[in-house]
Order: structure tokens, then sequence, then C-alpha cells
């Protein structure tokens, strides 16, 4: 026994100082890390890069389960029948009457509101006008307020449907059959006592603006280009929100529509809750998004063993990365995405327009259900079930499956920019001293000698990069740019990359004494782009991401070089990465767009933190040795 | 129960001694329903019990140190296990009420019993001086009132008591003691009421349910209501005795199962009719009040008629029972909207969507055709502070400071004491007083969240009282309300009186006591801890240094 302690002990606590053998182990580590520095880093950047195209693959992931206990969704008889639907298609003549009548939005919205108050609810529009850079939009919601029996009121849930569907992203098919099944569920849900909390029924005007002027009102935000009328009925707290979204005259699945604006998702609970109900209550299959599952077949060649995970991986795949479209750019995928900034759990049930079989019976009978189990929370929904990927409407990534991914590339930049900052500090001098003060040197001194590393100067152009990205978005923010957009898009292009040439200019210092600037703003960038990532990871996954794949290779290999030509071109390689976006016409408005009206913060992030990174991973290159 | 009476009788002959000590022993029992039609189809049914234990005085706290008069509580109709209460804890005047539901005044108009606050609300007037103070006696007296109802009165504690005197004025008269009265006030808005608080309640009437109008007390049709509330108010009119009524609201909706038609009927809205009188009710009446312009047709005949109301007395005639009034309108009911009942209406929000700082809105409408004195007041638990120098009044728009005539402010103390803002406020006539003040949330201690912390917090609904029709405050000696109280079966009272604000709900900065954040924090810590040695090695240098020995 003894002898196995003392063997222990051996081993544990060689002998000799104890202080010394832990210097020189750290030293033995440190050495071994940095040598194999680069192919940690490889590694890392391998690992992370696998990693985000195995995030759709069937075999990460796992299904989807009900987290919150209160829910109990699909437990309840529902009671929606034929004579709501023939109630539905009455409104939905109605309303198919305005349309072609093309009545304003005021003239709809008091047509809405008389409505309500025929069923006996207080309704009230709200009429309002964003001014943008590219001029106003006006319109008028229409709202009323359901206060259910013997509550106080407190607590809210809201039923929604815009005027515009989010069929082609809004781009004018109109929600009438959404929005008669808002007016035919007031009148139903009205007839039960049991509802806990206050039901709002909004018809918002236009696509996602409307809405946007009725929240903003409801919770009293000012923004400074709105001009909205006050509410007049308010209910309580809004705990969570369903938006319909019902363009076509029948629909085979409802696709869920859950990314909000800047990132951010609801609960999970409240997705798979109306998953549940709906494939067990309403007897409709549920999509994400409208991608229906592809049976096609695949090229013979391939073993028919792969063929199901090509096709569940093809499939997971687009939906994906539709989901990063949607969370990167931070647009909301319709109009439940304005009410996540208020805390407000909402999606938006989209009937996948089809010839059938499925119509109003269906889609009120899953509100129906989905409302009673949103009724029975007693509290928010609140556990830690707002990050998530939905692969498949059943299967979803948790956060520990996915996040690693994008940290790991980088940790990778984070090594790569210390590694550049640590070595900027020494230079290898191979000079051949004339005189030999000591004989044991040998015949030339192959000597590591330190040299300082000027940090302001490398800081300034940091910052004037960040300020220049600010200036163009100051520009792009403005209605000349608007108005002109395709030659100010040219001309704003030039000027940034000319304004950037001026580095040329810089000159060129003592390598033995200094650290070349190049070098230094190498390791700031790579720093300041590992930190930007890995904090975005938690705020907005998919940008993380886009942003680790777009700058980690790249401003990883920047490197200055002696050739002009090389210089030039690179930095012009370097220009169109960061600015290449300006010329995508219709994107650029509406980023634009969605930072003047809904505050996405999408266009400034890119002008303001994207473009300088890769500008001075230009410059790195543009930069004289 | 006429057995009852005559044994009573009997007993107080043979000791004229018990009979003397009181001045007069007698009790009387009056019951009344009144039941009315509103403009939104809605109909609202107002049950009262008043015991009159004529000739009583409450007891001074002064002789709470002696043993109680051990006459003053042989009651043969007031509600025994109430009187001990009030004689123990020496209350002047209590008022408890039970709601569930918030009152629409802009549809309904102004309630038959004003006290219509969303949950559990208590207030009580009580003389000062004696062995024990004030506040003890208010802890002694929520604490029997929340057992004897099966509330959760006990959580009326000092977090949400307060002693708002000017828009809790005495309804009844304060006895002329050495020392001065004192109010304390407390409301409960996430109490919800149901049938466990309706069986206490029954037990103190002198029938129970079984028999008079207390008969249509049905718990699976009143608790099924758009609104619901009973009360309790014990008052004190010096010149008749010690008045307890009990009464019971509700608001019951003959549309709801989706129908056209807005007739109704006893059985309709109860499932009950009366079908035996009490004995022990001096008077038993069911008043109905008649629609002005509709055509109408009201079964059966009425006894009498009063202006718009019917009248049913049970107590005379009994050969109606058993009783089912029903009212059927000749064409069906349209909703419409149409203009406030409520001269007075007032809306308030919570506005702002952080955890920290938020902006109170409150809007006061005066439609009426004269500019009303109104004070409001705010009752909040010390989580919600006002700004007060952000308190703007404006009126389309326009800053209007003017408006304020007076302010009472109370500052809260955190985890200790509520706040109360006592504003007085000149209302101009037909236009809508805005009023908004900055607040900021409290940050509190984990172990002060409750269960449900995400829920939030409720907090007590507002009042609002037009100051002409209060009783003056220093009228502890004589009362001028009496008549008022008095009348109170005659008529509702119709000028302007308490109007309460639904209750609101604030989102605190609450942490997340789930699990899976709980992991998301731990690992975070790993990966920093792990990111701090890499780093620490990269960018450090380690060297052996040699320290000479000398």
């Amino acid at each position: 026994m003894d002898r196995i302690r003392a063997r222990l002990r051996a081993i544990l606590r060689p002998p000799g100082d104890p202080n010394l053998n832990r210097v020189q182990r750290r030293r033995a580590i440190i050495s071994a890390l940095t040598r194999r520095l680069h192919l940690i880093k490889f590694i890392l950047f391998l690992v992370g890069y696998l990693w985000m195209a195995a995030i759709p693959s069937p075999r990460l992931g796992r299904g989807t389960y009900i987290d919150e206990n209160a829910l109990q969704p699909g437990q309840v008889n529902t009671y929606w029948n034929w004579g709501d639907v023939a109630n539905a298609d009455r409104y939905l003549g109605q309303l198919e009457g305005l349309r072609d009548a093309n009545s304003t939005s005021e003239q709809r919205a008091k047509i809405l509101m008389n409505e309500f108050i025929k069923l006996g609810m207080s309704a009230s529009t709200q009429g309002y006008v964003f001014t943008s850079s590219t001029g106003k939009v006006k319109g008028t919601n229409a709202y009323a307020v359901l206060s259910s029996p013997r509550t106080s009121g407190t607590e809210a849930m809201v039923i929604s449907a815009s005027w515009i569907s989010r069929a082609g992203e809004g781009d004018g098919t109109l929600n009438l059959r959404g929005i008669a099944t808002v007016l035919t569920l007031a009148n139903f849900l009205k007839s039960y006592s049991l509802w806990a909390k206050d039901i709002i029924f909004v018809v918002s005007d236009n696509y996602v603006d409307g809405m946007q002027a009725w929240l903003n009102a409801y919770h009293g935000s000012t923004q400074s280009n709105l001009q909205a009328d006050d509410l007049e009925l308010t209910s309580g707290v809004i705990w969570t929100a369903l938006n319909i979204d019902y363009p076509g005259h029948s629909f085979s699945h409802l696709g869920i529509f859950h990314e909000g604006i800047n990132g951010r998702l609801p609960n999970q609970d409240l997705l798979n809750s109306f998953h549940h109900i709906s494939k067990w209550t309403g007897g409709v299959p549920v999509l994400v998004y409208d991608h229906l599952e592809p049976q096609n077949d695949l090229p013979s060649w391939i073993p028919s063993a792969y063929h199901e995970e090509i096709r569940g991986y093809s499939y997971r795949s687009k939906n994906v990365l539709r989901h990063i479209g949607y969370q990167a750019r931070g647009r909301g995928s319709g109009v439940h995405g304005l009410f996540h900034q208020f805390r407000i759990d909402a999606f938006t049930m989209f009937g996948v327009p089809a010839a059938g079989p499925h119509g109003f019976h269906a889609i009120g009978r899953i509100i129906e259900s989905t409302l009673r189990t949103t009724n029975n929370l007693l509290e928010r929904l609140h556990a830690s079930f707002f990050f998530y990927i939905l692969t498949a409407p059943e299967r979803f990534l948790k956060i520990g499956s996915f996040l690693p991914s994008a940290v790991l590339i980088s940790v990778a930049m984070m090594f790569g920019g210390l590694r550049v900052w640590s070595d900027s500090a020494w230079i290898l001098d191979i000079f051949v001293h004339p005189e030999k003060t000591e004989a044991d040197t040998g015949p030339t001194s192959n000597k590591w000698i330190q040299r300082s590393r000027p940090v302001i100067p490398v800081l300034g152009i940091v910052l004037s990069t960040h300020i220049l990205g600010g200036v163009l978005f100051s520009v792009l923010t403005t209605s000349w740019f608007s108005n002109n957009q395709t030659v100010a898009s040219v001309v704003l292009f030039l000027a940034v990359f000319v304004t950037q040439l001026s580095a040329l200019l810089a000159p060129s210092q003592d390598e033995k004494t200094t650290a070349p600037a190049s070098q230094l703003l190498k390791a700031l960038n790579l720093c300041f782009a590992s930190t930007v990532i890995s904090i975005t990871t938690v705020v907005n996954f998919s940008l993380a991401m886009s942003l680790a794949i777009l700058l980690g290779i790249p401003l990883s290999i920047s490197s200055p070089s002696r050739s002009l030509p090389l210089r030039l071109g690179s930095f012009a390689l370097y220009s169109g990465l960061g600015l290449g976006w300006i010329f995508a016409r219709e994107e650029l408005q509406k980023a634009i767009w969605d930072w003047e009206i809904l505050g996405v913060w999408f266009a400034p992030f890119v002008c303001v933190v994207y473009l300088p990174l890769v500008l001075q991973a230009g410059l790195v290159c543009l930069l004289p040795v | 129960m006429a057995l009852h009476w005559k044994s009573c009788f009997i007993l107080s002959l043979c000791f004229p001694l018990l009979a003397f000590s009181r001045s007069s022993s007698s009790e009387t029992f009056d019951e009344e329903l009144t039941v009315r039609a509103m403009r939104d189809g809605k109909v609202a049914s107002r049950f009262s019990f008043s015991t009159l234990l004529e000739g009583a005085t409450p007891r001074n706290p002064q002789n709470l140190s002696t043993e109680d008069d051990s006459t003053a509580q042989h009651y043969t109709l007031f509600p025994l296990t109430l009187g001990q209460i009030l004689r123990e804890y020496a209350v002047t005047e209590l008022h408890l009420t039970l709601n569930a539901g918030k009152w629409d005044y802009e549809r309904w108009g102004y309630p038959d019993e004003p006290d219509v606050g969303t949950g559990a609300e208590l207030w009580a007037w009580m003389g000062e001086g004696g062995s024990t103070t004030v506040d003890a006696r208010w802890r002694g007296l929520r604490n029997a009132l929340a057992g004897l109802f099966c509330a959760s009165l006990g959580s009326l504690d000092e977090l949400r008591t307060t002693s708002p005197a000017l828009a809790f004025a005495p309804q009844g008269g304060l006895p002329d003691w050495e020392h001065p009265h004192a109010v304390r006030h407390a409301s409960l808005p996430s109490e919800h009421v149901c049938t466990e608080n309706l069986t206490p309640f029954l037990k103190l009437l002198p029938c129970k349910a079984r028999a008079g109008i207390a008969r249509l007390l049905n718990p699976h049709r009143l608790f099924d209501a758009d609104w619901h509330g009973m009360g309790l108010h014990v008052v004190w009119l010096p010149d008749a005795g010690v008045q307890v009524r009990l009464t019971f609201q509700s608001v019951a909706d003959p549309l709801r199962p989706a129908s056209h038609r807005r007739d109704w009927s006893f059985a309709s809205i109860f499932d009950r009719t009366i079908d035996t009188t009490c004995p022990s009710a001096t008077t038993s009446r069911v008043v109905v009040s008649l629609p002005v312009n509709d055509a109408y047709s009201l079964s059966p005949q009425p006894a009498s008629l009063e202006a718009d109301r019917a009248v049913f007395d049970l107590a005379q005639h009994t050969e109606d029972l058993p009783l089912d009034v029903s009212m059927r309108w000749d064409v069906p009911f349209l909703h419409a909207a149409g203009a406030s009942e409520a001269p007075l209406s007032i809306r308030r929000t919570l506005l702002g969507p952080t955890q920290d700082y938020g902006t109170l809105a409150v809007s006061i409408t005066n439609a009426g055709p004269a500019a009303v004195r109104a004070a409001y007041l705010e009752t909040m638990p010390w989580i919600v502070t006002f700004y007060l120098h952000t308190l703007v009044l404006r009126v389309d728009g326009e800053l209007r400071p003017d408006l304020l005539e007076s302010l009472t402010y109370t500052p809260p103390v955190p985890h200790a004491r509520a706040t109360t803002l006592e504003a007085v406020l000149l209302l101009p006539p037909r236009s809508t007083l805005s009023l908004r003040v900055g607040v900021t949330k409290a940050f509190l201690r984990y172990t002060e969240h409750p269960p449900d912390a995400q829920r939030g917090w409720d907090l007590p609904p507002a009042v609002l009282v037009p100051l002409a029709s209060l009783p003056a405050l220093n009228s502890s000696h004589s009362s001028p309300s009496h008549s008022n109280a008095h009348n109170a079966h005659d008529a509702p009272p119709t000028h302007a009186q308490r109007i309460y604000t639904p209750a609101l709900l604030v989102d605190l900065a609450t942490p997340d006591f789930s699990m899976p954040y709980n992991v998301i924090i731990f690992s975070c810590s790993v990966v920093a801890f792990i990111f701090g040695s890499v780093f620490n090695l990269l960018s450090r240098r380690f060297v052996v240094l040699e320290v000479g020995e000398k």
C-alpha cells in the first residue's frame, strides 16, 4: 500500500523544485502549442466549417417536445363548426367586395371596425404615416378588444392578419381569407366564457408597417419618423400573438414562419404546440416555411441506401438556408416578427396555397385549440427555448449543437490574431557581425531582436475605416441615394476605394525598430473580427455564422506584398467582398427600408462593422511593407 | 323561523336586564334584488342583504383592555362570526369586496355598489388610542377576515396597506371619541374569487341560500357571469345602529350563446327561481329597471310601478311564488356603438417595453357639460416608484399644469411600504385629460419573486373620486352621508361615485429560474476559463530566474 502511494507521489510530485518543474512543464506545453499553432488553427477552421455543413444533417438534432407543462396542447374539444365556416365565407364575400371597389385604407378600416362593433366588441381604428427616404407610407389599422369574462384584463392574446399576405414576401397578394378568419373568430370566441385573457383582434394595413405602427402605439414607444394615432382601446400585457396568413383559395399544409426582426425567435414551445395541434386536432400537416418535403428521385448511380439521407439533408439544408436568410439579415419572415421586440411570442401560420383539401374549417379549429393552449399559460413562456434551429417541422437543433461551430472559427481567428501580434514584436536578425564580441556565438548571429509595436496609428486606421462605414451608411439613407441609386452606388464604391488608396502614401518604416503597420493591423483586425463573431453567436447565430464564413478565411490570409499590382489587386478583391452588396439594388433598398421603418440593425451593422473589417484586411494588403 | 322569532322575544322578556343593556335589542333584516338590462345587452343584478343592529355602537378601542360588554354579542340575525371580529378589533366601519372582472363603465354605467375594483379590496375606519395600535388591529382584522371568507386577505400586508383618507371617506358616522379615527386600505388585484368565498358569504345570511332572494345565488351561474363581486359593508349609522350589508353583484350575458335576443329571466340567468320567502326578512323586494325606449313585456305583472322601475314585493305578495321574473323584447338585439354611459371615464396603461423604466399613462374623460373636481388615487406597491418631476398634465396635447390643484404623496419605502399618490384634479368639461408620470421598476431580491415569477406583478386599480359628492372629511361627529346610506335600498346612488380603473400587470427584471439557462451560463463560464488559460499561455512568457544566494 505504501509502495503504491510512494509511486503515485513520484508521478504526481516529481523530485526537485516544484516551482521550477511547473514552469518547465508550462514552457514545454507552450512551445508544443505554438509550434503547432498553424495545425491547431487549421483543425479549428476545418472542424468549424464541417460542423456548419453538418447542421442540416438528419443525424444531428433531436425531435421536438413541449417543455412548458401548462400548455397542454390538443387536450380540448373544439367547437368551431360549419356554421362558422359559412360566416367566414360571408365575411370573405364582403372583403372581396371591398377589394373590387378599390376602397381606401380608411374606408376598409372603418368597415372592419363596424363589423367588430356589430359583434358587440369595442373596436377602433388607427391611422399612421411613416416617413422614410423613399417616401411616405400611409395606412389605417382596425382592431378590437374582446374583454374576457371575469378577467382583470391584465393579460392579452393577439390574433392578427395583415391586409397584404406574406406570399412572395409581401408582393401584393391580399390576405382576404386571413382577415375573414379573424372576423369569424371574433364572432366565435365571444360565445365562450372560458378565456382567461383578453383577446385582441388586429387587422393591420399593408404588410408589416401597419403592425409596426400599432405595436409602437400599444407599447408607447416613439419612433421619430412615425406619426400614428394613439390607441383608443388598450388591454393588458400581450403574451402571445398568432398571425394568420391565408392567401390562397385552399391550403394543403400550414407553414410556420417564426423569425423575428433582429434575429429574435419566439419561444419554441409555441411552435411545437401549434405543430401538435395542427397535426392531431386539425389533421393538417405542418411545414417549416412553405417547403414541401421533396419526393424526387435521385440519380441511379447513388446507392439506394443513401437516398433517404441525401434527401433529408437537402430538404433540411433548404430550411436552414431560408432560416439563415431571414435571421442573418435581421428581417422577420412576416408580420409576427415585429412582436418579438416587445417580448411577445408570435409566429405566422401560413396556409400554403394549394387546390385542397383544407380551408376555413381546419384553420378555425386549429386556431381555436391553439388559443385554448396559450390561454392556459399562467406566466410568460420563459424556459430558455429561444435558441434553436428548426431543421424540419419535428426536428430541431439545440443551442449546444450549433453554437460551437461559429465559436470554433472565431477561436481560430483569435489564435491567428494573437500569433501575428506576438510575432510582430520580434524580427530575426541575420546580420553578420563584423567584430565578434563573444566567441561562442558562431560566424553569423541568428538573433531575435525585439521591436516596438506602435498601436496608436494602427488604431487610427481602424477607427477611420469604421467612421468611413458610418459616413457611407448616412449617405445610403439619404433621399439622394434612393433617387439615383444606380449612379450613386458606383460613385460610393469608387469613393470608398479611392479614399482607402491613400494608404499607399503611408511612409515605410524601419523594420528592425518598429513592427510594420500592416502586421499590427492584421493582428487587431483578426482579434476584433473574432470578438464580433463570438459575441454575435448568442444574439443572432445566423449572422455570426455568415460572418464566420465571409470573414474567417479571407481575413486570415490577408498579407502584405511588395509588388504594387498584387497589392492593388488584392485590395480590389477585398473591396469587392466588403462593398459588393452596394450593387444589389433590391436587397439594399429593402435593408434600408427595414432600418428606417422597422429598426432592423442589419444595414448599419454591415456598414459600420462588416465593411470596415473587410476594408482593414484590404488595407493589410495595401499598406507598404 | 317564526318560532325562532318568538323564542327570541320570550328570551328578551325573561331577561329584561339583557334587553336594557342594549338600548334596543331589535334587529331588522331587509333584502333586495335589483335587475337592470344594460346598453350592450348584458344584465346587471345586485343582491343586497342588510341587517341593522338597532341602537348598537362600535366598540371604543379604549375599552379593548377590559372585558367586552357581555350583551354586545347577543345576536339573532346579525352574523355572530362577523360581530365577534368587529368587537375584537374595535372596527367602526369596514368594507370588504371580492370582485372578478373589470367593470366596464362606458357600457354598463356606474354600478349599484360602487366598490368594483378587481380582486380583493379591504378598507376600514378604526378609532385610535387604546392598548393596541390601529396597525396591530388592522393586521388582526385582515387575518380574521381571511379566515372567515377563505380569501388570501392575509397578503394585504404592510407592503400593500395605505391610508387614503380623501378617496375612502367614511360612509357612515364615526363616534366622537377622544382620539380620532384612522383609515386603512389595501387591495390585492390578483385575488381570484370563486365559490369557496361564496359559501362563507351565504353562511352570514339568516336564511342562507334556502329562502328569499338568496335562493338565486347559484354558484354555477354566478361564477360563469361576465362580472361578479361580493361585498361586505359595515357602517355605523348614529341614529340607527350598526348596519351590516352583504351585497352580491353580477353581470350576466344573455347574448353569449350566440343568440340575438337579450331576453332574460331568473331561470335563464340564475337557473333558479324564488320559491320561498325568508321569514326573517322585514322587506324583501325585487326591483326591475324598465327599458325606456324599447318595446318589451315583463312577466309576471309587478305589484307596483315606480317611475321606470317595477317592484315585486315578496313579503307582501306571496301569491306570486315561485317568482320567475322574465323580460322579453319584441325585436332582436343589434349591437351598436354609443356614447359612454358614465360621464366620467378613465383609462390607465403602463407603457414602455423595458423592465427598468416605464410611463404610467392615465387619460380621464369628462363627457359632462361642467368641470369636475376629482381626486385621483394611486396606491402602488413599492416595486413601482413614481418620478414625480415627470408628472405632466395635458389636454389636447397642450400642457395644463394648472389643472393639478393639489398633490399628496407618500413615497414608498423599499421592501416595507407602499406609495400613496393622491392628486386633486380639475377636469375641464367635454375633454380628455391626459396624465403621464414616469415610473421606475424595482430590481427585486431573488427571494422576493413569487413562484410564477415570469407572470409579472399585479398593480392595484387606481381610483377616481369626484369630490363634489364627497362628505367633508372632518365630519366624524355628524354623518352627512347618513341619509344616503339609509336610502341605499330605494335608489342606487346616481350621482358621481368612486370609479376604479382596471388593474395593471408590470414586468420586472426577472432572472430566468429555468434549468437550461443555468446550463448555458455554466458552460459559458467553462469556455471563458479555458479561453483565459489559453490566452495566458499564448501571451505570457514564463522564465526561470536564478536568484542569487545573497
